[in-house]
This record gives C-alpha cells, structure tokens and sequence, in this order.
C-alpha cells in the first residue's frame, strides 16, 4: 500500500480540492451529538469525534428511499434520484469502514442491490484513526485497523497525518493536490508505531470474542435471552444506529382513485414487533425475547457463518443509545461466564 | 456593452468591497455586497446575481473555495459566472493547487491587488457571454 505524509497545516487545503470528487461531508457537531454531513466550511468538521449518531450505511442505504414509480401508461419505472452524487465522507473511523465494508458484501454480493451499488460506486471514504472511548471495543472486533474499504486512510502523527492511499481514486485526490504531500521518513514510521501502541492500550472494553460462535451455540436456550426480553422496549434504536443493521421494509404509497403509486423501502429493525408478521397474521418471533435473541444471534453467529466474522463491529453506538441499558460487552461476557462455569 | 447588471461582491475586506462597489458602479452595474460565505449564499438565493466576485481568505483561509462549490451546487445559480478575488496564492505559499475549474469551478480568477481594468473588461466579457446574465438597465 502507497503511504505518504500529509502536515496538517495543509488540510483545508487538500478538503478544498476533494471537491472536485464530489460533495465534501464529514462529522460535524450538532447539539451534544456528532453527525455526518455536507461541509459548507472546513471548520466544521469534528476530526475529534468519538462516533457519530447514525453511521455512514446513509449515504449508501438512505433511511428512506424511492425505488420506482408504477403508471399504467408507463409501467415501473425506476427512481435514480440521488444515484448519481458523488460524495466524499471524510473522517471515517475503521470500525465504521468495516461495517461499509460488511454491508458491501450483503448488497454486492449474493444478490446484488443496483440502488446500493451506485450509491457506493459514488461514495469515497477517507478514514481517519480514533482514540477509543469507555464504549468503543472495535479492538475486541478486529475492526479497529482496517486495510481496505477507503480511498485514504490518515493517521495522526501529531502535526502531520501518515497517509494510507487504499484505491486508484484514492491516487488520484493525492495526485490532485499538486504536491501538498510528502514521502514517508523513518521518524514519520516510529512515530506511527509509538502512538499505535499508546492506542492499543487506551482501550477500556476489551471483550473476548474468539469461541462467540460456539458458546451462542451452546446457550440459545439460556434464561439470559428471557431476562433481556423483559428489558428490552423494541425501540429498534439499536439497529437503527448499527453499522451493519440492513433490514428494511417495503411498502407501496397508491394513490387514491388511480393505478399509480411507488414502491419505497424503509429501514427496519428485527426489535420491531411486527418485524417477523408473515400473511396469515403469523408473527415468528412474537416475543420481545425471540427478537432480542434473534438479533445478538444473527450479528455474532449468522454473521460468522455467513461472511465469516462477526456482524458487530465494536463502534459502541448500541450501548450508548439502548433507553433500557442493555450492554452487548456485558451480555458477552456474561454468557462466556456463564457456558464456562456450567461447563467446569 | 453589457451594463446595468447585479453583481454580487463576497469579500470580508469592507474597504475592498466599498471600493470595488465604486468601481463596478461607476461602470453601470448595481452592486450587492455580503462580509462572509454564508451571508453570500444566502444573498445570491434571495438575489439572484448576474455575476459573484467572490474572496477566498474570509473568516477562515478556505471559506472561498467551500462557498464556489455551494453556489455551483443550487440550481438557480449553477450558470452565474463566479470570478475569484483573492490574495490566497500569494499568502498561502503552501496552497501548491492551481485554481483549476475542474475542482473549484469558477470562471476567472484574479489576485488581489486587481488591476481594475482588466477586471472590469474580465466582467464585461463574461455578462456579454453569459446568456443568462440580462442586462437590467437602470433599476428602479
């Protein structure tokens, strides 16, 4: 992998540039939280972040999208609004890239999605490296380093940013800038290797997560899944902020007294009480506690299963925003204490 | 000639606009005037111009290049001309990036300090160019 150095005094400089490769959005402050959007001046950009609300999975599976019209007349006709911008998110932290990288493999891969597709095709991610907090365990998820998934990568050296070019595109931002980089020094090499060993040890939550598969085989029929469903509210917060959560609905919106109507999906959450309601009015998992369940099985064995690693990338969002303070590193550690003290 | 049309100046320098607005009014041309980006783009929305004389150093080094793109991005003001204003090339030795269209989409750029007569034959040529740039006449 290319890598550079980029001094930070050049930064507004190299952002204002990027613009050539699409809208410039990256975490900016907004009350007491962090979001992700359009710069309409480089100082408001937040590179001291600690996450933001929701995560980048937006910018390539809206909340909200139209996906075609339906008219006699016409027939479907697809919706390409928005499929086209170009944006460049600047500031992403690893685990956030890995959950891109994540649903990368769910919308381009068994059953490709061309809504998800071209939004991606458009979107150019320049990571930047965090300093974990009390709810970050990305480490434990081995997403706290990440080696693809971002056209940049930059890692603070103090006044000046190792730079990681991870793409062709990636090339060309730093080819673009005309010289506002510089090559890599030895100094610039343990300087790197210095603070990433101060950034290992910073992190407080640190669950193991090595046999996970194998206990939640072991434990579905554990009382722990009960005592979680009468916590928890299926507010769906938990999803909604998840990198890696993609579920969603889709509806048609008719309009009255015509044969015209669109067909939209929405985000979905498997907390949801209806998430699992077939024809018929069968709900497969009518209880608060099936769904809890469903979803720790689905991110922590599923996932394995699937793609081969976890579907949790460790950002913390989940346990910041759960109302009844429910904790994934403790529902973890428990159950390894848990299957571990049944088995000894 | 193409006169009588309304220029937007973008400038947090008060002076420079004043003068400038002096310049371009003694050439027939009304003037609107705003001290930072943001004020800018709201001006330029409410106000379409005919032509953006736009800084780049204002409340910070960058705002200019930022504030470009915005007004690029509003579809009433996509076509207007936007003319660069600005010192920044020679202040900022370590902005080594040309202003080149491709990224910051402007029409013409001119370092401060301009000479006035080629600024205002720059705008002169731009407003005869530009078809959506009609000339206004005398405002009421």
């Amino acid at each position: 992998m290319k890598t550079l150095v980029l001094p930070k005094e050049h930064l507004d400089f190299f952002a204002s540039v990027l613009q050539q490769f699409g809208e410039v959005h990256g975490p900016v402050a907004q009350g007491d939280h962090f979001v992700f959007r359009r710069l309409r001046r480089w100082s408001e950009i937040r590179l001291d972040y600690p996450r933001t609300l929701l995560p980048p999975k937006k910018y390539v599976l809206p909340p909200r999208e139209c996906l075609f019209h339906y008219r006699p007349k016409d027939g479907y006709v697809p919706d390409t609004t928005g499929l086209d911008r170009r944006v460049v998110l600047f500031g992403v932290h690893a685990c956030d890239i890995y959950g891109i990288n994540i649903l990368d493999q769910v919308f381009a891969g068994r059953y490709p999605d061309p809504y998800y597709q071209a939004r991606r095709r458009n979107l150019a991610i320049i990571g930047i490296d965090c300093t974990p907090d009390e709810h970050c365990f990305c480490r434990s998820m081995r997403a706290d380093f990440v080696s693809q998934g971002f056209d940049l990568f930059l890692q603070d050296l103090g006044d000046r940013y190792l730079t990681f070019v991870g793409t062709a595109l990636g090339d060309d931002m730093v080819l673009a800038t005309g010289g506002l980089f510089r090559a890599v020094t030895r100094e610039d090499i343990e300087e790197y290797k210095e603070r990433s060993a101060v950034r290992r040890q910073a992190f407080v939550l640190d669950p193991e997560i090595r046999d996970l598969p194998e206990i939640f085989e072991m434990e579905y029929q554990n009382e722990l899944w009960e005592e979680l469903g009468a916590k928890c509210v299926s507010c769906g917060a938990c999803s909604t902020v998840c990198p890696t959560c993609y579920c969603y609905d889709v509806s048609d919106d008719v309009a009255l007294g015509t044969l015209e109507g669109l067909r939209s999906r929405t985000w979905d959450s498997c907390l949801f009480a209806g998430h699992a309601v077939v024809a018929g009015g069968e709900n497969f998992r009518g209880s608060r506690a099936s769904r809890v369940k469903f979803r720790f099985y689905h991110k922590q064995r599923g996932f394995v299963t699937e793609y081969g690693r976890p579907g949790c990338v460790g950002c913390g969002r989940c346990l910041e925003v759960c109302p009844a303070g429910i904790d994934i590193v403790k529902i973890i550690d428990r159950l390894r204490e848990v299957h571990h003290a049944a088995a000894s | 000639m193409k006169t009588g049309s309304r220029i937007l100046i973008i400038d947090d320098d008060q002076d420079f606009v004043q003068a400038l607005a002096t310049l371009l009014e003694r050439d027939g041309h009304s003037v609107l005037t705003a001290h930072n980006g943001r004020e800018g783009v709201l001006r330029a929305r409410r106000e379409p111009p005919d032509l953006i004389l736009l800084d780049v150093m204002m409340d910070e080094r960058t705002e200019g290049f930022f504030v470009a793109q915005e007004l690029r991005r509003i579809p009433e003001l996509a076509h207007v001309p936007i003319f660069i204003v600005s010192a920044v090339y020679s202040e900022q030795p370590s902005m080594r990036v040309a202003p080149d269209r491709a990224w910051l989409g402007h029409d013409a750029f001119y370092r401060k300090p301009i000479d006035p007569d080629a600024l205002l034959a720059g705008i002169r040529a731009a407003l005869a160019a530009h078809p959506g740039a009609a000339p206004r006449g005398a405002t009421p």
